[in-house]
């Protein structure tokens, strides 16, 4: 918490953080002085809220399908192959998406060309790369919140669904009205977990899959990016310290907010 | 300027690997015609701390045994030398001098942390010390090196370089000229010719893959601008400010467009469109990667000649690949303008207990014999001499490294390997009488009150600078729009700039 102060400081490692000269609010000048600073917020914002909706709801349908399945051995097989994207690194999810996107020779203009269409310049493009990159995001992590939700529904006892096939329960039926209701608080702490993070863009992700692409930064470019552009050169910890308080300030009112919602709702769900 | 940082530690990282070697028994005689104060009288033992980054060569403590028993009974002195990982090196150093720690040389680079430490009082000045005690030091340099590179009329670093000048190349394949019948190509215009025939003969090689920032293909071309003579300034890694001639001005591309900047920017869009440039530029991240892999035909790149890892990664990509440098550097005698920056520095810290020491055994590793134990390593296993000047390295147990502690052009060695052409520019650029004396020398810029308009122009630069010198949008609204969000940053920039340099000047 103290390290925030940094912020506040005209910070030399050789002067230490109580040693440094006192600088108030001018390092946050760079940063609020230009419009910038609202896109990059937009599309932290932006991103993170397409990701936590696909993330969320996409590894839902698959736990509740996961636990569909009655061939045990296909079911571990399908949850490995779920979860394996997970451990792939960023570094070489960029690498997968120059092969699949570049012009002269990625997959997908090759195909295009197979079906007789001209190649499409998809660096070009920047408002294709939002949902791109929704598609890695989700493709890398649902798995891993897969298994959450899945261990979640394991844990559901099966009377609930013995007393429901009695009364008569269709499987669809069983997932509306018992899997889906069971699987609430689950969801709703990972979510109100992933919303106070909302503000901090992924870094590795965006910066290993864009890089310094001039032409897709205007709708990719998130808070952390833009402020390793701005500051990679320079190497200043105070400045680089105000854009982390800017986050973590609107990251604690942004879960304040939602837990309140949360508790509004349903008591027994909210964090605190 | 972390780009240019990152640029020659590539380019440091790849030399290594044309590596010195390890064993033999080399029989140096010690060298008695020494002018050291050192050699005449025997001094009590002292361990020398040395912090530099990188790896520890696996021959490098034969080396320094040779080197300690040569010291024996006159400099006596021992080396501990720490080799910290290159990630690591700028907050090593920083905790080494905020701490105290023991240290009694130290690698530091303005590219690190030098001009920050510096500041902060933590390097020895070295003038009175050099004076007394570095004859070797001095004498292997030309002044102009030392000159060009003090912090307040001081030398905190003794400059480490071979090289007064910056090189630049287009690497291109020479097999694909070859086979093309085309003749070696000596101008700019035989370069285009060239890309335009790759393009209409060789479906699936992207004529040319420039990179982004001052890699770009416009901005790149300022090397080969021999008649203004247009160069970077010490604010910014590329061209939107820049200097002309000799005249201590700051010039601003977007106050005032130069119009051979904007013939290279026409011309770079020409060449986008028509496929002459990479239609991917700004999306690959390792050009130099692509290029190796046989996906270009030109690449731009630092530094005279073929390095040897690219050279390699061709052989063996594509089947009869051949890569060969083309520079259209001027070699007529003080055509080129240079303020003589080096870019490494043997520094002592202000705590070191053996001051004196420490530049008597630097000034040591200045004799022939001992600069080539200490750079190449033994002779005969390590490496083998071709001529005076040249070395062939025999295997890969001494790393090339004498960049980060002793590194001069009067004993520096050239790789044999290269092409006679590679090695008569690297010889011409050793010598500070073949350029001209940038009227700035030893001027150092302090962005700190104009701290905010660098941050926010840097993002903005980001934007629109590789798209526009790479040809991928339209330069007319482009510019206009780049104008419009960056000139009142970059305004203020150039007049702090010009305002220090005013300073400068009439000191």
């Amino acid at each position: 918490m103290f390290g925030h102060i940094v912020a506040f400081k005209q910070f030399r490692p050789s002067q230490g953080i109580w040693g440094s000269k006192w600088a108030g609010l001018d390092n946050f000048k760079f940063f609020f002085s230009s419009d910038d600073w609202i896109h990059v917020t937009v599309n932290t914002l932006f991103l993170n809220s397409m990701f936590i909706f696909f993330t969320l709801g996409i590894a839902l349908i698959l736990a509740i399908f996961l636990n569909e399945i009655r061939y045990a051995l296909y079911k571990r097989l399908a949850q490995s192959v779920i979860f394996l994207p997970y451990f792939v690194s960023w570094l070489v999810v960029s690498f997968m998406t120059y092969a699949v996107f570049n012009t002269s020779d990625g997959i997908l203009n090759k195909l295009l060309n197979a079906m007789g269409e001209g190649s499409y310049n998809w660096y070009g493009n920047a408002n294709l790369w939002p949902y791109i990159l929704t598609a890695l995001f989700v493709w890398k992590m649902s798995g891993y919140v897969t298994i959450i939700f899945f261990s979640a529904i394991t844990a559901i006892s099966s009377e609930y669904y013995e007393s429901a096939t009695l009364d008569g329960a269709g499987r669809f039926q069983q997932i509306l009205h018992i899997t889906l209701p069971l699987l609430r608080p689950t969801l709703v702490v990972l979510l109100l977990l992933q919303i106070g993070r909302i503000f901090y863009g992924d870094f590795g992700m965006i910066y290993g899959i864009i890089g310094d692409n001039p032409i897709l930064i205007p709708k990719t470019d998130v808070i952390d990016t833009y402020s390793f552009r701005a500051l990679r050169s320079l190497g200043n910890f105070s400045m680089a310290g105000s854009v982390v308080l800017y986050q973590a300030v609107m990251g604690l009112i942004t879960i304040l907010f939602f837990n309140w919602i949360a508790r509004k709702i349903d008591r027994e769900s909210s964090l605190f | 300027m972390k780009k240019r940082f990152a640029a020659i530690l590539c380019v440091f990282l790849m030399t290594t690997v044309l590596a010195a070697c390890a064993g033999g028994k080399s029989e140096i005689s010690q060298s008695s015609a020494s002018s050291t104060q050192a050699a005449s009288e025997k001094l009590d033992p002292v361990t020398l701390k040395i912090l530099m980054w990188g790896n520890r060569p696996a021959d490098f403590d034969k080396v320094v045994a040779e080197a300690e028993r040569r010291m024996a009974g006159t400099l006596n002195v021992k080396l501990d030398v720490v080799f910290v990982p290159v990630s690591d090196i700028m907050q090593k150093i920083q905790m080494t001098l905020a701490s105290g720690e023991e240290a009694d040389l130290i690698w530091d680079s303005p590219l690190a942390s030098m001009y920050s430490n510096i500041a902060s009082g933590y390097y020895e000045p070295l003038d009175d010390l050099l004076k007394k005690y570095g004859q070797n030091i001095l004498a292997t340099r030309p002044p102009e090196m030392f000159e060009g590179n003090k912090v307040n009329g001081k030398t905190y670093g003794i400059p480490l370089g071979d090289s007064q000048y910056f090189g630049y190349t287009y690497l291109i394949r020479q097999d694909i000229r070859n086979k093309l019948g085309i003749a070696p190509i000596k101008t700019y215009d035989e370069l285009v010719k060239f890309a335009y025939a790759v393009k209409a003969k060789e479906p699936g090689l992207a004529p040319i893959l420039p990179s982004i920032g001052f890699l770009s293909e416009a901005s790149f071309r300022s090397r080969f601008d021999q008649e203004t003579q247009i160069r970077r300034t010490q604010a910014m890694a590329d061209i939107t400010l820049y200097y002309k001639n000799n005249d201590g001005k700051v010039y601003n591309l977007l106050d005032e467009m130069e119009p051979k900047v904007w013939d290279w920017i026409k011309n770079a869009r020409k060449m986008y469109q028509d496929g002459i440039i990479h239609p991917d530029v700004l999306a690959i991240k390792d050009y130099e990667g692509e290029f190796s892999g046989g996906k270009a035909a030109i690449i731009p790149v630092n530094d005279f000649g073929v390095k040897n890892n690219i050279e390699q990664a061709v052989m063996k990509n594509v089947p009869g690949g051949k890569v060969e440098a083309v520079t259209f550097f001027d070699k007529t005698p003080k055509k080129n303008i240079t303020n003589f920056s080096q870019w490494n520095f043997m520094s002592v810290p202000i705590t070191s207990k053996h001051k004196e020491r420490a530049i008597q055994f630097l000034n040591w590793t200045q004799q022939k014999e001992n600069y080539d134990l200490l750079a190449y390593g033994i002779q005969g296993k390590n490496w083998e001499a071709v001529g005076d000047d040249k070395y062939k390295p025999l295997d890969s147990n001494y790393s090339w490294f004498p960049y980060l502690w002793i590194w001069n052009p009067t004993f520096e060695r050239l790789n044999a390997s290269q092409s006679e052409e590679v090695i008569e520019l690297n010889k011409f650029t050793r010598d500070a009488n073949n350029f001209e004396k940038d009227v700035l020398t030893g001027f150092q810029f302090d962005p700190q009150p104009v701290l905010n308009e660098m941050t926010k122009f840097k993002t903005i630069e980001d934007k629109y600078y590789p798209t526009i010198f790479n040809g991928v949008l339209d330069p007319d609204t482009a510019w206009a729009d780049f104008k419009k969000e960056g000139g009142p940053s970059l305004k203020k920039i150039q007049q702090e700039m010009q305002k220090q340099i005013d300073a400068f000047l009439h000191e």
